[in-house]
């Protein structure tokens, strides 16, 4: 192996060393970093909505489990808030 | 929507301190369940939906973890906040809603409840209640 390719190799690895400590510190620790990498990164999209577009629609359960209505059912009479999350 | 931090995924410490242990739900019942334990648990105060299996609302709003949107009475998107954790702001909402009809002033009453000992209630923790009153797949 050349001279070249060792030390292109040893700065990849050390960023890559250096990403993941830059990532731990910032969510918490080694773990976290390695669920945001995990989980969260290939889920979390800035998405192509925009201020001033039609509103998707979505149908949603009920609490009680077998009610179904559409978010669209609930626009119209008031501005609607959209509070999307859960419980973990 | 699903769970952002499941027992079977990425749990956080702050969710065995507050005893919010769950595994992704795999189907619509389990997912039920957890949504009204929270709604037991925290007595939230406002209409609440929950996205099916197909988890459809989540992938049209590009909502997961957490995000705010507001929909005028057009059907238009009126406000969209960024991707929570760290850019979900609930004050640019209340902006929002405060430019459209002036600040609005809240009684302790109002205020959501939070658990007095921070434990969830009769809700147990996956690990000793596994998918026993939470529906199975």
């Amino acid at each position: 192996m050349s001279l070249f390719w060792k030390w292109t190799i040893g700065v990849v690895v050390v960023l890559l060393i250096g990403a993941f400590a830059g990532l731990s510190v910032m969510a918490g620790s080694p773990k976290d970093a390695y669920g945001m990498v995990r989980y969260a990164l290939p889920h979390m999209h800035r998405g192509v909505l925009k201020v001033g577009d039609d509103a998707p629609d979505a149908k949603l359960v009920a609490l009680d489990g077998s009610d179904r209505f559409h978010i669209r059912e609930r626009t119209g009479a008031k501005p609607l808030v959209l509070v999307f999350g859960s419980f973990t | 929507m699903r769970e952002a931090h499941p027992t079977d995924e990425w749990q956080m410490k702050s969710n065995i301190k507050d005893d919010v242990c769950y595994a992704q739900p795999k189907n619509l019942e389990q997912r039920v369940y957890i949504a009204n334990d929270f709604i037991k648990r925290y007595k939230y105060p406002v209409p609440f939906g929950i996205d099916d299996m197909s988890n459809a609302a989540e992938g049209a709003y590009s909502a997961w973890p957490e995000r705010l949107y507001i929909i005028d009475e057009n059907g238009h998107i009126a406000y969209k906040g960024g991707n929570g954790p760290f850019k979900y702001d609930p004050k640019e909402v209340r902006g929002w809603l405060s430019a459209r009809y002036g600040e609005v002033q809240h009684d302790d009453k109002d205020k959501v409840a939070k658990p007095p000992d921070g434990k969830a209630g009769d809700a147990k923790p996956a690990e000793s209640q596994p998918a026993v009153t939470v529906p199975k797949a």
